[in-house]
């Protein structure tokens, strides 16, 4: 069994450091690139959204490359995701591969039915091997999940810009090549360093500017043109509540005793949208709402017909907290051209209206 | 007298008898909106991002019509009808989008129904909806004893009787006190569009419509489909008129276990048919619907898989002009009939 999974993120790193260590026969596609959504949208049905054929993209280079099982997501209640596996499997067998897809479940039994899966996929390992390898590969994502919370931070204020993003590749690519915990720590402290060190302008005020929306396209830079550090080099700072490690502690951890971090906002969605409607669409609209008056904008991104998001969308603008914000579409034909006008009259309002502010309280003071 | 207003778009098709019956034998007057017009979807669209469905953009064009028309719109969010099995998320956020894009809209009756939640929790929700209407507990429950009663009338009629859901409508509710329409029906325009010549009369085709109600049956966004084919000669089939048994079991030997709520009316009805024999099938759906996509593409390629009936899907949106309609079902009668035609000449 040769096992292939799709991209999201650097959600690789932590697969691979699982599947080295349980010595699972796995292959990683090239990153997302044009190849990649061509082919994906070439063999889609016409009116899904991109994640699909993204990971369509992926599942069939992986499977160029050699494998011949397949790892996907599934759940129930969570959107139309839990039918992603079923078509892409048919898809590809009709392409004349002949996969078995392997779905991870991510409504029910989370963390006891991951464990399981990858027990059955490592040739049923004994437990604490597995376990091991499961708190290594966490251990991995953390790391680089707090790395990039301070990149986001450096990207707003360096003095030469793309110095941040430098240090993140280099870092990812250290991250991924080490198989020892000591290791790891040591190279976190060490990147985390010569972050701290990046000249930055002192002076500057940099916008705070919230990025919300659809769990994938907010994930996946290559869906969203790398939009973080497009607005780093615009000199804002960005802020996501969005991370897999986050969504990693809670889902399989603190969800099932009863903390529920999602709690927050859907409370202060409550007046707006009483109930959950699949996707992040209620957590968008309780974002807007705790935002409002502490960040300077929200990025809203979603596919191209995303519902939830759609409806969050038509909601937003109704609420009494007002803060101004950007619906973006991720989609095939999109072109950073468009998103980047888009950006930069965002950037220029926000700038403009921070500006008014100021002068307006200075003149009642 | 309270008066409920329900608009005629997404689940109208598939409840309306049960809901009329609840609440008229709570002593309100039922107002129903009248059939879909250009300019009730131009109303609606106004008020929604672009790249919102176009089934959710009637609906709401539908209650700007009811706007002034009644005390309360009925608009229950329906989450799920099965263990696990779970509905397009618009249902779940109509009542509260709603809410925010028409604002001048009267009070939303909303209920919540999950039967993932335990029947206790509809059961309340039911008796707090009653009573908004009436005190008396044992009223809500005998309205609700009706109208389940209403509802099974009303599968009969469409699944034993073939009747379609507005003909069975229709024939329910001559029985009682009919709806009030707010307006005149629009008067029945004969269908432009030239009929090919070789299907005028009875052609012995049958065509199997595949999809969901509220867009099978709106004669508006489907530019009057089935009048369409029955003018041409064709009999046609629709999912509402297989048992449920029969569906769940189509759904589950082409696709697995189901997903959607609404998943039947697909997949279940186009592995149905598929099976049974129809000359060809036709898939309604509408731009950007996801679901929709992901079901009919599992039903053409078992389509494609079986070479048995002919598909097509329809993919429609608000910009359908009646042409480009027309030309393409021609084409696909045409070619079904073809075909049948040379399979029988084989045959003899």
């Amino acid at each position: 069994m040769r096992l292939g999974i799709p991209h999201t993120g650097n959600l690789y790193i932590p697969f691979r450091a699982m599947f080295e260590r349980l010595d699972i026969d796995y292959v990683i596609p090239p990153v997302n690139s044009q190849r990649a959504l061509s082919l994906g949208v070439r063999h889609s049905p016409e009116g899904l959204c991109l994640p699909f054929k993204l990971i369509l993209g992926n599942l069939i280079e992986a499977t160029e490359a050699g494998a011949d099982t397949l790892l996907m997501v599934g759940g129930n209640g969570i959107c139309r995701l839990g039918y992603y596996a079923r078509t892409q499997e048919q898809i590809l067998r009709d392409m004349g591969y002949n996969i078995e897809m392997v779905t991870l479940g991510v409504s029910n039994h989370k963390l006891f039915g991951l464990l399981k899966l990858i027990k059955q996929l490592a040739n049923n390992a004994p437990w604490l091997k597995i376990i091991s390898a499961f708190r290594f590969g966490l251990a991995k994502m953390n790391a680089l999940d707090r790395i990039e919370r301070r990149v986001q931070k450096v990207r707003a204020v360096e003095t030469s810009k793309g110095t941040a993003n430098r240090i993140l590749s280099k870092a990812v690519e250290a991250i991924d090549r080490t198989d020892d915990y000591r290791m790891l720590k040591k190279i976190e402290a060490d990147y985390t360093d010569q972050l701290n060190r990046v000249s930055t302008d002192d002076e500057a005020h940099p916008l705070v500017v919230g990025i919300i929306g659809e769990f994938y396209v907010v994930l996946e830079p290559f869906s969203n043109f790398d939009i973080e550090s497009e607005l780093g080099k615009l000199g804002v700072e960005v802020r996501r509540t969005t991370f897999i490690s986050e969504w990693t502690k809670f889902s399989l951890f603190l969800n099932p005793l009863g903390i529920n971090e999602k709690d927050r906002l859907h409370k202060a969605a409550l007046p707006y949208l009483k109930r959950d409607i699949g996707g992040e669409g209620w957590e968008s609209v309780g974002e807007k709402v705790l935002h409002a008056g502490k960040y300077d904008g929200l990025i809203h991104l979603a596919p191209f017909t995303c519902l939830p998001e759609i409806v969050a969308q038509n909601i937003m603008p109704h609420t009494r907290e007002k803060i101004p914000v950007l619906t973006i579409l991720c989609d095939e034909q999109a072109t950073k051209t468009g998103m980047m006008t888009r950006l930069e009259a965002f950037v220029d309002m926000l700038e403009r209206k921070r500006r008014v502010k100021k002068i307006s309280l200075q003149a009642v003071n | 007298m309270i008066r409920i207003g329900i608009p005629r778009a997404l689940l109208y098709y598939q409840y309306y008898p049960m809901w009329q019956t609840f609440f008229e034998e709570l002593g309100a007057k039922v107002v129903v909106s009248p059939k879909t017009t250009q300019a009730m979807l131009s109303a609606g669209s106004s008020r929604v991002v672009a790249d919102t469905c176009l089934p959710v953009k009637v609906f709401l064009g539908h209650v700007l019509a009811l706007v002034d028309k009644c005390d309360y719109v009925f608009i229950p969010a329906v989450r799920s009808l099965k263990n696990d099995i779970y509905n397009c998320s618009k249902f779940l956020g109509l009542p509260d989008m709603t809410r925010a894009v028409i604002p001048e809209c009267p009070d939303i009756l909303d209920v919540d129904i999950d039967v993932n939640q335990g029947m206790s929790k509809i059961n309340r929700a039911i008796y707090r909806l009653g009573g908004k209407l009436t005190r008396n507990p044992f009223r809500v429950r005998r309205a609700r004893i009706a109208a389940e009663e209403a509802d099974k009338n009303y599968l009969s009629l469409m699944v034993s009787g073939g009747l379609t859901p507005p003909e069975a409508i229709l024939n329910l509710t001559g029985l009682k006190n009919s709806p009030e329409v707010i307006s005149p029906m629009p008067v029945q325009k004969p269908v432009t569009g030239a009929v090919s010549p070789m299907s005028v009369q009875k052609n012995g085709i049958t065509i199997a419509l595949i999809g969901h109600p509220y867009l099978v049956y709106d004669e508006y966004i489907t530019h009057r489909l089935i009048h369409r084919l029955q003018q041409a000669g064709c009999r046609v089939l629709t999912p509402e008129m297989l048992t449920s048994q029969e569906l769940e079991t189509a759904v589950n030997k082409l696709a697995g276990r189901a997903y959607w709520t609404y998943e039947e009316e697909v997949v279940g009805a186009g592995g149905h048919y598929l099976n049974s024999d129809v000359d060809g099938i036709i898939g309604v759906m509408t731009f950007g619907c996801g679901p929709d996509s992901l079901m009919m593409d599992m039903v053409s390629r078992q389509a494609t898989r079986l070479q048995a009936a002919s598909f097509m899907s329809l993919t429609l949106e608000e910009h359908t002009a009646e042409a480009g309609l027309v030309t393409r079902l021609e084409a696909f009668t045409d070619m079904v009939y073809r075909r049948k035609r040379s399979r029988q000449a084989i045959c003899v």
